[in-house]
């Protein structure tokens, strides 16, 4: 009994470890490939100062000669994500909350929220052609208004899920005496509802603006200079014949993936929560 | 107390309306324009000039060589990551259902995959796999197996793309069945033990079919987001070697914002979307029957 205890101990450990080296691989060598200079970075080398000397060439690179081209694209990612976000979380949780505390008759709650996930489930390159036709016409192509409306429509149906979710699990009765107290829907919304979800509504917020980080069909449909977004910009980079000189392109990589995942940690149970509508708490 | 009524019955749609009506806009409006749009031809790059041709587009869609291997790659690609992530993330999942210690640390490190942008994983992918410079070949020499040409061999192309999705989602597999491990009942397992059941017999009769509403919810998660394939072949493979890795959301990017052709772009599109639909309710179906 002892000894099968043992053995599944080492067999989960195993496991852990040979799972978490495969994870863990990538982000490993873009983080070492990414202080090394362009001949080392052929070399199968791995360990700073004992196989290599370290170079903050690629780091230099990134913050010295292209720095506009980059910064540009970075302030682009942050302006659409922000603004994007904050415009999703409020139509989010004004329909969320619809969705939770009112009866509608003729089109049920429930269809009307399945609707809403069935939108995101739709590959989005089926709106792609017309969306673009739209933007070209209204010529807002290679605004960010373009793309910050491509990312409401991407963030919005997954933020009024979760909004309808967070208030589900908030008890009725709280509104409900301030109806009877004489207050009005709208005064239980903004003051009872709204400040007790708080965290979940930072939750919406911050997701939203991760995945609108990441985003990159509608971002490389619509934007072509002005407003490129920063993966747009690195891919053009990593694309090119830029693509070999693997040091500029792991530090390009880690300035995209970092911040995301700073963003995730805090909040790991909502991003399972999130990806999968709520169906699993996390 | 009428009154009362009337207007607890319109303040509701203020809250739903705006909504409504920016998906109206940004998803339905665009889709009958793209319904509409498939039954001209429209080379916008030449000009503003449509030309009506009916079902021209849908029929030239059957013919098209291109169409039928980009949508048995997708098929591919789907049915390989769903199965692998699955079960990977089964096992790993049930192995993980326990206390031990750095249970928290461990589950943040599966986490960091699924944060990364798409594109950026593609990215680092490219170059972990790139053929003679690549990390991957550098280590395989090392240890004396031959070079694989992971992006430039057409028969192995696909899977590299299939190792990648899968590298980014079996996270998202383990810690969503994990979560759902853990919500589970315990009082079924204790009197499964106490009627001397086995480890296996535990997991067969009882585990799986407790978890197999989620493990649907899951597949079909998974499904519909492989399908939406698109950064890792924009970014590693660029839809070669010799189209064998081109997804169908490539392909009409490519025929719509590369070629222009937008009334043939447009067809494809409605095809694409009816092809997701069709597949996810049989997935849909034929679950709901197994688990009766």
């Amino acid at each position: 009994m002892n000894l099968k205890k043992t053995i599944e101990t080492v067999l989960l450990w195993v496991v852990l470890i040979i799972f978490s080296v495969w994870t863990l691989f990538p982000f490993f060598m873009a983080l070492v490939t990414s202080f090394k200079k362009l001949a080392q970075s052929y070399t199968l080398t791995f360990i700073p100062y004992l196989q290599f000397k370290p170079s903050f060439g690629a780091w230099t690179l990134i913050w010295g000669e292209e720095s506009q081209m980059l910064r540009k694209a970075l302030i682009n990612s942050v302006v659409v994500g922000s603004i994007s976000s904050l415009i999703v979380l409020i139509l989010g949780c004004l329909a969320g909350y619809a969705l939770s505390r009112f009866v509608f008759e003729k089109w049920k709650n429930k269809d009307i929220a399945t609707w809403i996930l069935s939108l995101r489930m739709m590959p989005p390159v089926v709106v792609l052609i017309p969306i673009f036709i739209m933007m070209r016409t209204l010529t807002i192509l290679d605004t960010w208004r373009s793309i910050i409306l491509a990312h409401i429509l991407f963030n919005l149906p997954l933020a009024v899920w979760l909004a309808m979710d967070f208030f589900n699990e908030l008890p009725k009765e709280m509104e409900e005496s301030a109806l009877i107290d004489g207050c009005s829907k709208w005064g239980a919304f903004l003051k009872i509802a709204l400040p007790l979800s708080s965290s979940g509504l930072v939750a919406i917020y911050i997701l939203s603006f991760i995945f609108s980080w990441g985003e990159f069909l509608f971002a490389v449909a619509l934007t072509y200079n002005k407003a490129v977004t920063f993966p747009v910009q690195i891919t053009s980079l990593f694309l090119s014949t830029e693509g070999l000189n693997f040091p500029r392109v792991s530090a390009l990589i880690l300035v995209a993936i970092v911040p995301p995942m700073i963003l995730a940690i805090p909040l790991s149970k909502y991003l399972i929560r999130g990806l999968t509508f709520g169906a699993i708490k996390g | 107390m009428l009154e009362k009524i009337k207007s607890k019955s319109l303040i509701k749609w203020y809250f739903i309306l705006p909504t409504i009506i920016f998906f109206l806009i940004m998803v339905i409006f665009p889709m009958i324009w793209a319904l509409r749009l498939s039954f001209f031809n429209w080379h916008a790059i030449i000009g503003p000039r449509m030309d009506f041709i009916g079902l021209g587009n849908f029929y030239n869609i059957l013919k098209d060589e291109r169409f039928w291997g980009d949508l048995q790659f997708t098929l591919f690609y789907v049915g390989m990551v769903v199965i692998i992530e699955l079960s990977l993330g089964l096992g790993l999942a049930s192995l993980l259902n326990r206390k031990f210690r750095f249970r928290n640390f461990f589950r943040i490190i599966y986490l960091l995959p699924m944060t990364a942008p798409p594109i950026a994983v593609a990215a680092l992918w490219r170059m972990l796999l790139q053929p003679d410079e690549g990390v991957i070949n550098k280590l395989l020499v090392a240890v004396g197996l031959p070079l694989v040409k992971w992006t430039t061999d057409p028969s192995i192309a696909p899977i590299s793309l299939v190792i990648v999705d899968v590298w980014q989602w079996t996270p998202f597999m383990l810690l969503a069945l994990l979560a759902a491990l853990q919500s589970m009942p315990q009082d079924i397992y204790d009197a499964a033990a106490v009627d001397g059941a086995s480890r296996g017999q535990t997991f067969l009769h009882i585990t799986i079919p407790l978890l197999s509403p989620i493990i649907t919810t899951l597949v079909l998660l998974r499904a519909i987001d492989a399908f939406k394939l698109f950064e890792y072949t924009y970014g590693i493979t660029g839809g070669g070697p010799a189209g064998k890795t081109e997804s169908l959301s490539y392909y009409i990017y490519s025929q719509g914002l590369s070629y222009f052709n937008m009334g043939y772009a447009s067809a494809l599109s409605w095809v694409f979307l009816l092809i997701v639909l069709g597949i996810s309710l049989f997935v849909l179906k034929s679950m709901r029957k197994e688990m009766r």
